[in-house]
């Protein structure tokens, strides 16, 4: 078994080398932290600009985050951004002129935002806990974000693609005929997709967390990341071995991508609220990873038995399609 | 070696493949399992490798039933596919060796060797198989199927890509692989490589074996006994069919040369097609 075993590995390894997926994973690994350390934490954005037409000077002391104008139609221009907030103070109460964003409770919080800053009395200073700062809370955010997105589509894609070769070469079907298990077909290849997506991580975080931060909240990350990656692997290999080509594989990887991972973006990401969001599998997913790159232990065990369960289930599934695979016609 | 009785095997509930095979093949022998496309021959071999179970009917193999078959059992055949199945990726040593890690080192026999012995050109032996000719990918495949010293062993189309000399050279290996005293289960659609190599050939057609016997024998049973002649008679040519027993006195009719003399014996196809009722295309 262990023979066995091992000479799998070094031929999946041979396989990943030759498909350039370790190059494709080094890339991306540059590439995201290049857009991290240069761009996005550098990025400062005023959530609301805020606008005042006030001709007659009636309110007093404002904040200086407010820009004043000359005239109601700029007032109204600038305002035409579904950001910014207007207010029109020419009547010498302040009236509210903004475009709705659609969401009516972001509608309240910009024009409280914006009636708050017409005085700079008793100012709202939050007390800080702990050690984050800004810049960590958007290092932390999006390290989280582009973890998961490599993970959840970048790896599956791999180990597909890496399976489409074999199956074009018919060479699955001759492993039907070797004493080497099933098992340690389908296990080989989870071992080498989940140490490089552990390497990954590990590399990924210490590097745009900094060391210490990244440290602290490795093994969390870790353990996520190994649940994750596990879990893709696993479903990648699933449709790799039952659709008949890459194309198809494709179109579902789409399907995947559009439907199952962007509400679960939008919901742990934004302020948007569904309702029906818990009972989609993969939003706790994400869920424990963002708590992972906080340092929270996601310690609910019914979580973690349903993962494992998962794990086990998609392998028994994958075991099964691929005896189906190597019996099929030449 | 391997005794089949009732036989039976569906894809789908509606359709049966298989409709009660029944035959024995013995140590050291070479049975031919001859067929058309769809005739349920790929399909005996996946179930006669493991592949393929939920069959009906037993089948036992070294003395074992099948579904009994310790891990080691695939320690001990050797199967070569229709087609050339190798990591293109890699060279044919790289394949072999790959393919030679999973036996127990007492039973693997040096990929060098075996390379020269099926006149594999050097030049490749370092190249990657994707620059190879659909021969030389056949010469690696057998190469594999051969590596663990099968005690039995599984031939798909072994001759299908390779040039004439290559063909001979496939016959005279598998012969030498008998003489080794292995039992080698071939599946053809090649009626010279049956005629020529199998000690007895089982026809099948629809799921059904039609008939099993050895080749000599099924062409005896339904020979016509009869001899075709062509001479020149008269500075003309005549062909002349007559009954065997007639020659005992000689060429009864006059001639001044005889040009040929050939037998009416039937051909190996000729009676697959009047067993099964159809060609082996």
């Amino acid at each position: 078994m262990r023979r066995g075993f091992l000479s799998l590995l070094k031929k999946d390894f041979k396989l990943m080398l030759s498909s350039k997926f370790l190059l494709l994973a080094l890339g991306s690994l540059i590439l995201y932290s290049c857009y991290i350390n240069f761009i996005y934490v550098g990025i400062e954005q005023d959530i609301y600009p805020v606008f005042l037409y006030d001709p007659l000077h009636t309110q007093g002391a404002v904040s200086s985050e407010i820009t004043e104008v000359e005239s109601l139609e700029e007032l109204k221009k600038e305002s035409e951004d579904g950001y910014a907030v207007g207010i029109d103070a020419s009547s010498g109460t302040p009236e509210i002129i903004m475009v709705s964003s659609s969401i009516h409770s972001t509608d309240r919080y910009r024009a409280a935002y914006a009636l708050s800053l017409l005085s700079t009395a008793n100012p709202t200073t939050a007390e800080v806990i702990g050690t984050d700062n800004k810049e960590m809370k958007s290092r932390r955010e999006i390290t989280c974000e582009f973890l998961f997105f490599e993970l959840a589509a970048v790896g599956f894609l791999g180990l597909a693609s890496m399976l489409f070769k074999e199956k074009q070469m018919g060479i699955i079907r001759v492993h039907g005929v070797l004493p080497v298990s099933k098992s340690a077909f389908i296990l080989s290849k989870l071992c080498l997709f989940l140490l490089s997506d552990l390497v990954f991580s590990a590399l990924l975080t210490v590097i745009n967390l900094g060391v210490s931060e990244g440290l602290a909240v490795l093994p969390y990350v870790l353990l996520q990341a190994g649940i994750l990656s596990l879990l893709m692997a696993l479903v990648g290999f699933f449709c790799a071995v039952l659709l008949p080509n890459f194309k198809q594989f494709s179109l579902l990887y789409l399907v995947l991508a559009v439907f199952i991972t962007t509400p679960v973006f939008l919901a742990g990401q934004t302020g948007i609220a569904w309702e029906w969001i818990k009972y989609h599998p993969v939003y706790h997913l994400f869920m424990a990873m963002k708590n992972a790159y906080w340092g929270v232990s996601f310690a609910n065990g019914i979580y973690y038995t349903i993962c494992g369960l998962t794990i086990v289930l998609l392998f028994l599934l994958v075991r099964r399609v691929l005896i189906r695979e190597m019996a099929k016609e030449g | 070696m391997i005794t089949v009785e009732n036989l039976t095997f569906s894809y789908q509930k509606q359709k049966q493949t298989l409709h009660g095979l029944t035959f024995s093949v013995a140590d050291g022998e070479i049975f031919g399992f001859l067929g058309p496309n769809g005739s349920g021959k790929s399909t005996t071999q996946k179930i006669l490798t493991g592949i393929l179970r939920g069959y009906g009917g037993s089948t036992c193999l070294f003395g074992e039933p099948l579904e009994n078959q310790q891990k080691n059992f695939q320690e001990k055949i050797g199967v070569l596919f229709e087609f050339p199945y190798l990591y293109t990726n890699l060279s044919a040593i790289d394949n072999l060796n790959y393919f030679a890690s999973f036996y127990p080192s007492e039973r693997r026999r040096d990929v060098n060797e075996l390379l020269t012995m099926l006149e594999f050109k050097k030049d490749f032996i370092n190249k990657p198989v994707s620059s190879y000719s659909k021969g030389m990918r056949q010469r690696v495949s057998m190469a594999r199927a051969l590596l663990n010293s099968p005690e039995l062993l599984f031939l798909d189309e072994p001759t299908s890509g390779l040039d004439p000399q290559g063909a001979v050279l496939f016959r005279n290996i598998i012969e030498e692989e008998r003489k080794k005293g292995t039992t080698v289960f071939l599946t053809t659609h090649n009626m010279t490589d049956a005629d020529l190599l199998c000690d007895r050939v089982a026809f099948i057609a629809d799921g059904e074996i039609k008939a099993i016997d050895t080749p000599k024998k099924l062409k005896e049973k339904n020979s016509n006994h009869q001899v075709e002649i062509e001479t020149l008679y008269q500075g003309k040519r005549r062909l002349t069919i007559i009954e065997t027993p007639e020659l005992k006195a000689g060429i009864p009719f006059p001639y001044d040369e005889i040009i040929s003399i050939h037998s009416k014996e039937p051909t190996l196809e000729d009676m697959f097609i009047q067993y099964t009722g159809r060609g082996l295309a």
